[in-house]
């Protein structure tokens, strides 16, 4: 026992020795691919350095990510600054408490963040953690197939359509204008409603669906239309495929698939596959003429919180900012998590030029959209399920769109009514 | 004596703590979890009978799920145990290269749960995959293998009958163990090779096949890796195992307290299924000095 004390006390004299005073041991957890690691590694190399502490990484892909960080919430054991996406306030933060509020702590230098930015990021008056970038769905472009066929992109939806049946006309059967599965074709349903009502999914206001039956029978018409017309493939077709990524598709890489709608920072995951001389374009949003906005679909990718049970959140403090707004972590950090928020960090890339153009036009592009605030329950694991199974049983025509609407309208407020 | 005891239980001691810590305790603990409302944020909260009465009386996708589950788990056991009897008894004559393709037959056991390998059954089976292609070699219009829900669970059971190494091992070993003068006394009474089949060879086995049954029932009703990889439970959750269902509820949708019921009522089925199956086995199977005849 006496030597196990004495290993135990040497123990403890060393670790604490090998920092400095006011020194803290941190931890931080993130998603992401290779590149985001790497960067992300440097840059907590480089401000703990910088401050004094020393931070472990604990990182993974964006998939087990949820499970893992709701495990650790639920044993207190999470990291002292975690990324969370954004759509997952809800579930984490219902009352504001679920993270430190970034108002109380010093040293985050939350000035040089966009107001609306910060607003997303708020709950019940707590800042519950830093919006690293804003990103939402634009429209991207084989602008290499579409000259092929004489088109230009489509600025209506009724140029998109008359696009569609030129690109068969001309090109063949096996081209078709644009991708739609599962989420995109979700999202485009919600992007023709939205842009027909001015109106997001969810009524921030009576936190219900915000949509009637009506507008939302219209949006799933309007989806079987693209079908219809040769536009997007069927949900029965997509399906026999074996639900392969758009962007591992053959026919995406060879530029039979002309278009898609996707998240802006994506710009690269889709461009890189294509042949060469292929060339991708991110381009406005595509409206209705009678459109009452153009009803993007934006909002933060993701934040940076302290967690609520850090033993040193100050410190963890120290790093964030030094992560979003310091020489330190941005030169690191780079664009690895989208076109930054803090205006400093944005400011100091775009002189340094290390925003690739495609990424900076698709990105201008979605900040110059204008419609509704989206409501983080959009992207509810349970809503988005319902309303993505409910859409498949429309696609394979077990029901029609009055009754599909009516059926995922319920669900969305049976989801919300558990938030009341 | 009491040393020689000590170090005994000193040896089993991982196992009995990793039999406790990663088997019995969460057992217990999704027990007591599925008669709660839990979404691991929050305490569990004590909701009675609630989960399994939404289950059985609300739910249209446990229901589906549940008819799925025994309809992939009918279709791919008996296939799955004639085929690994078929391919045992071929192997079981003495042919040139015989080994090899022991192996080369066995093979896709070891690599069939893999992800890598329900990734290369989705393109063979893709619209314009390989079985498409030989079809159309044969003047066979292309089938929809992955987009038409009768089709789906099919292509799902393929994959699980092509895993039938193991089971076909074990059928290996109990037919090289029956005694051949059996065979030589019934060609001599005159009985064809499908009468020593049928009567000499099947009757001998059976408590291997009863043994294969109970193995791959209990792992059908588990199956998990093929539905999530290839079709996600779709389309119109035709492929909807039970396994997925507790996934998305406990993973996707954090309700524990429902998906630990879910798992429950899986557990039972399993239970019920293996208590019948050994209940019928003393009708059907027959050991080395059983007295009925």
């Amino acid at each position: 026992m006496k030597t196990l004390m004495n290993a135990l006390c040497t123990t403890a004299l060393i670790t604490g020795a090998a920092l400095p005073a006011g020194a803290e041991n941190l931890r931080m957890s993130w998603w992401g691919g290779e590149t985001r690691h790497v960067a992300t590694q440097a840059a907590l190399t480089a401000c703990g350095e910088k401050y004094g502490h020393q931070i472990a990484p604990e990182f993974t892909g964006f998939s087990g990510y949820l499970e893992k960080l709701t495990t650790q919430m639920a044993g207190s054991t999470e990291a002292d600054i975690v990324q969370v996406n954004w759509p997952w306030l809800p579930l984490f933060s219902r009352d504001g408490t679920g993270f430190y509020d970034l108002q109380e702590l010093d040293g985050v230098d939350l000035s040089s963040f966009a107001q609306t930015d910060l607003d997303s990021v708020t709950v019940a008056g707590h800042v519950q953690g830093i919006p690293m970038s804003t990103s939402g769905r634009v429209f991207f472009f084989n602008t290499t197939t579409l000259e092929a066929a004489g088109i230009t992109p489509p600025t209506t939806w009724e140029e998109f359509f008359a696009a569609a049946k030129t690109l068969r006309e001309k090109m063949g059967d096996d081209y078709q204008l644009f991708n739609a599965v599962a989420e995109s074709a979700q999202l485009l349903v919600s992007l023709a409603v939205t842009q027909k009502t001015g109106k997001d999914l969810v009524d921030p206001e009576t936190n219900r669906v915000a949509w009637s039956v009506e507008e939302l029978a219209a949006g799933l018409e309007f989806y079987q239309r693209m079908v219809d017309s040769g536009a997007i493939a069927s949900r029965k077709d997509e399906a026999a495929q074996g639900n392969v990524l758009l962007y591992e598709k053959q026919d995406w890489s060879q530029g039979r698939i002309a278009g898609s709608y996707e998240w802006d920072t994506t710009y690269f995951k889709f461009s890189d596959p294509l042949e060469d001389g292929q060339v991708l374009d991110s381009v406005p949003m595509i409206k209705f003429a009678d459109a009452v906005t153009d009803g993007v679909y934006r909002k933060p990718s993701m934040l940076l919180s302290v967690s609520k049970n850090s033993d040193h959140p100050q410190a963890a403090a120290e790093i964030l900012n030094c992560l979003v707004n310091e020489p330190e972590g941005i030169d690191a950090l780079g664009i690895t998590r989208g076109i930054p928020a803090s205006s400093t960090a944005l400011e100091r890339l775009e002189a340094e030029d290390k925003i690739e153009p495609e990424l900076m036009k698709a990105h201008q592009i979605l900040m110059d959209a204008d419609g509704p605030a989206v409501s983080p329950f959009n992207e509810h694991p349970e809503l988005r399920g319902d309303f993505i199974d409910i859409m498949e049983e429309f696609s394979y025509g077990m029901i029609d769109a009055q009754d599909a609407a009516e059926a995922i309208i319920d669900s969305a407020n049976n989801v919300l009514r558990s938030y009341d | 004596m009491k040393r020689s005891r000590l170090l005994g239980l000193a040896y089993l001691s991982p196992y009995l703590i990793g039999l406790m810590v990663f088997t019995m305790i969460p057992f217990a603990a999704s027990f007591y979890l599925s008669f709660t409302d839990y979404n691991l944020m929050s305490s569990p909260r004590w909701t009675g009978l609630e989960n399994y009465i939404e289950l059985f009386f609300h739910d249209r996708t446990f229901r589906r799920s549940l008819s799925v589950t025994l309809l992939y788990v009918f279709l791919t056991v008996p296939l799955k145990l004639g085929f690994a009897l078929f391919i045992a008894y071929i192997l079981n004559y003495k042919l040139r290269f015989i080994n090899l393709f022991r192996t080369a037959f066995y093979v896709p056991s070891i690599l069939g749960g893999s992800i890598a390998i329900a990734v290369l059954w989705r393109y063979i089976f893709a619209y314009e995959g390989l079985v498409n292609m030989l079809l159309a070699y044969i003047g066979i219009e292309p089938i929809n293998w992955f987009g038409d829900p009768t089709n789906a669970l099919f292509t799902l059971t393929l994959l699980r009958m092509w895993q039938f190494g193991s089971a076909m091992v074990i059928f290996l070993a109990a037919l090289q163990s029956i005694d051949k003068s059996l065979y030589e006394a019934a060609a001599i009474d005159g009985a064809s090779k499908a009468h020593s089949f049928i009567f000499i060879t099947i009757p001998l086995i059976t408590p291997v096949i009863f043994f294969n049954l109970i193995m791959q029932m209990v792992q059908a009703f588990q199956e998990f890796n093929g539905p999530y990889i290839i079709t996600q439970g779709g389309p119109l959750k035709s492929t909807y195992l039970l396994p997925l269902y507790i996934y998305d509820e406990a993973f996707k949708r954090f309700d524990m307290g429902y998906a630990s019921a879910i798992a429950w009522v899986l557990f039972v089925i399993i239970m019920a299924l293996t208590l019948v199956a050994f209940w019928s086995s003393k009708k059907w199977v027959f050991y080395a000095g059983d007295k009925r005849s």
